[in-house]
């Protein structure tokens, strides 16, 4: 349909900025730009916007505010990161209290560079960020129609940077439940994540609290992944790995706009299906994961035991038994 | 016309006109404002959009009470054309902004939750200047039936100058326009967010906008009745009245809660109680 690139709302927040772009973001609106003549209103309430639009660097205090304005967008929602403090950091990029740019904290699609950004960039901005608003607006569309050929699939190396930003978007909610972006999927580096693919979970005695690390090592298999495709791109991810006759589930994940249409679910059931010779399942979220507690605690998992992580975040530890009579698995491929 | 074909024509056209009106008021104040504007097909876009957008809600609840809005406003123009009793039209138009406010209510977020409080001081504020305009037209023509009254032989307006102008007073806190959108403003940073409707997104603020559009309709269609004996001259009336609402609304900043509710009560028992009293007055001579 035409009416998504015809009426671009617009929320406008100063992240930290010299005001420098912020007057030129509102010089936009002025009779000389009159950016409303392309449908460009800007709004006051991030419910009613479409584009984000985010001037300044990024510190402690403007990190909630931003992720809460995100959050509030209605999908399909863009961002732009305008002028070079939002885009990198700019000149404070190395002070102290400076995280970077707006995409230390959101996912960022379109970048206006300038130091002030001039209003014909900013302009120019906006309509490329339309045409990454419709294309998102078609993708969303054609995956919850196709939403029922969702294909559970075994996920390779080539999959990561993908699983990776499927990640961030997806653990944006845990990190504002707990008001934490130090969460470790939120900080994960590819490059990590591709060493995952490889590596046996070393680590796992610390993580998982497993009887005698040393022990485990030769038993440990690979961190197998999964991945939930529809189109071609996938929505939902989880990750596991057996140790001895216990896989350890770890990270189901899916995209905010599919969420409560049993992806999750049948992510939980297919890894399960993966570790067809272990008997004991076992899997953790924070104490606050209203949704996930309630996921898990409805697919069979009785809590095991609650741990403290940081100050603000306590592990909950989940366990099941593999059901007595597996019947008709339809195996991963 | 029958009453039916006129209901039929209602519920197809008044979107479309209401759109279309929309779209002029947006650009008429752009033009205003010495800006270009936006397309005249502008409302329609933004409708189409919010349509295909998310629906984020904090009560599920709160869509049902917008989608009864929508309804009831439709429902309210629907009598009106239909040419039922203006007594009953008045009733359901209070039911459909009830149920805005109880939408807002429902939302349970400070801002809307004092938007709606303001919807309900607007409500209060303009009720009785509606009611003592259909009372007024009773007066001149003996019916409350607007079939009765839109085939009256002479113009109302001239009987009636003073309840008129009333509602014209009326007509601006009911359209939500400068000075007195209290409760929810079309343009943006104000103090309340977006007042009522901050809390509405995607499907259930397209159907806000299209309940305007309706309400619009209904409402221009009351002015006409005051000049309904002459129809070319009603209906430039209307537009002009329309156009005259806008004018307002970009010159006057908003009004405090307290003035919008005296003033209007002021003009309700001035022009439109007065009105009344000199139409006995003479009557009785």
């Amino acid at each position: 349909m035409h009416g998504i690139k015809k009426s671009p709302w617009i929320i406008h927040y100063d992240a930290s900025s010299c005001n420098g772009c912020d007057i030129e973001t509102l010089a936009c609106l002025t009779p000389l730009f009159d950016v409303e003549r392309l449908g460009v209103v800007n709004m006051g309430n991030p419910k009613h916007a479409d584009i984000f639009l985010v001037t300044g660097a990024v510190n402690p205090q403007s990190q909630a505010v931003i992720r809460n304005i995100y959050h509030q967008l209605p999908e399909p929602k863009v961002v732009v990161a305008v002028g070079i403090c939002a885009c990198s950091g700019g000149i404070f990029r190395d002070c102290y209290n400076v995280s970077g740019g707006v995409d230390s904290v959101i996912p960022v699609d379109v970048y206006v560079p300038g130091c002030a950004a001039r209003p014909e960039a900013i302009i120019d901005g906006v309509v490329k960020a339309l045409a990454v608003l419709e294309a998102k607006h078609r993708e969303m569309k054609a995956l919850a129609n196709s939403l029922d050929q969702t294909l559970y699939l075994r996920a390779d190396k080539s999959d990561a940077p993908e699983i990776l930003a499927l990640q961030k978007i997806a653990y944006q909610s845990e990190a504002e439940l707990y008001g934490d972006d130090s969460l470790p999927p939120l900080q994960q580096t590819l490059a990590d994540l591709l060493a995952d693919f490889e590596r046996t979970p070393e680590r796992v005695a610390v993580l998982a609290h497993a009887p005698a690390a040393e022990d485990t090592h030769p038993d440990a298999d690979q961190i197998v992944f999964l991945k939930a495709v529809v189109n071609g791109k996938i929505i939902g991810s989880v990750r596991g790995f057996a140790i001895g006759a216990t896989a350890y589930i770890r990270r189901v994940i899916v995209h905010p706009y599919f969420r409560g249409r049993g992806i999750g679910r049948r992510l939980l059931r297919e890894i399960e299906n993966a570790f067809p010779d272990v008997q004991r399942f076992e899997a953790k979220t924070g104490h606050q994961s209203k949704r996930n507690l309630f996921q898990l605690t409805h697919t069979g998992y009785q809590v095991l035991r609650t741990e403290p992580f940081t100050p603000h975040i306590n592990w909950v530890f989940l366990q099941k038994e593999r059901a007595p009579a597996p019947a008709t698995t339809k195996n991963v491929k | 016309m029958s009453p039916w074909l006129r209901l039929i024509i209602f519920l197809v056209g008044a979107p479309l006109l209401g759109g279309l009106l929309a779209g002029w008021d947006r650009r008429l104040s752009a033009r205003m404002q010495a800006r270009r504007g936006p397309p005249l097909l502008q409302p329609f876009y933004d409708v189409l959009k919010l349509w295909q957008k998310e629906n984020v809600v904090v009560r599920r609840s709160q869509n049902f009470y917008i989608f009864f809005f929508l309804l009831l406003v439709i429902f309210t123009g629907a009598l009106f054309f239909a040419g039922s009793d203006l007594l009953l039209v008045i009733f359901a138009l209070t039911l459909a902004a009830i149920f805005f406010v109880l939408a807002a209510c429902k939302a349970s977020s400070p801002y809307s939750f004092v938007g709606a409080q303001r919807e309900l001081i607007q409500l209060m504020a303009y009720e009785p200047m509606v009611l003592l305009t259909a009372i007024g037209m009773y007066l001149v023509t003996r019916s409350f039936y607007v079939h009765d009254i839109a085939a009256h032989p002479t113009l109302l307006v001239l009987a009636l100058p003073g309840i008129f102008l009333g509602f014209l007073y009326t007509l601006e806190i009911k359209f939500r326009k400068s000075p007195f959108d209290l409760s929810s403003s079309h343009h943006a940073h104000q103090e309340l967010v977006r007042g009522l409707t901050t809390e509405f997104s995607g499907r259930a603020l397209a159907m806000i906008e299209i309940a305007h559009w309706y309400e619009t309709v209904f409402l221009l269609g009351w002015v006409y009745l005051f000049f309904a004996a002459s129809p070319l001259l009603g209906v430039l009336v209307s537009l002009a009245v329309f156009g005259f609402v806008i004018l307002v609304d970009n010159v006057f900043a908003r009004l405090k809660w307290q003035t919008a509710l005296r003033s209007a009560w002021v003009v309700a028992l001035v022009l439109g109680f007065g009105n009344i009293l000199v139409l006995s007055w003479l009557r009785h001579l």
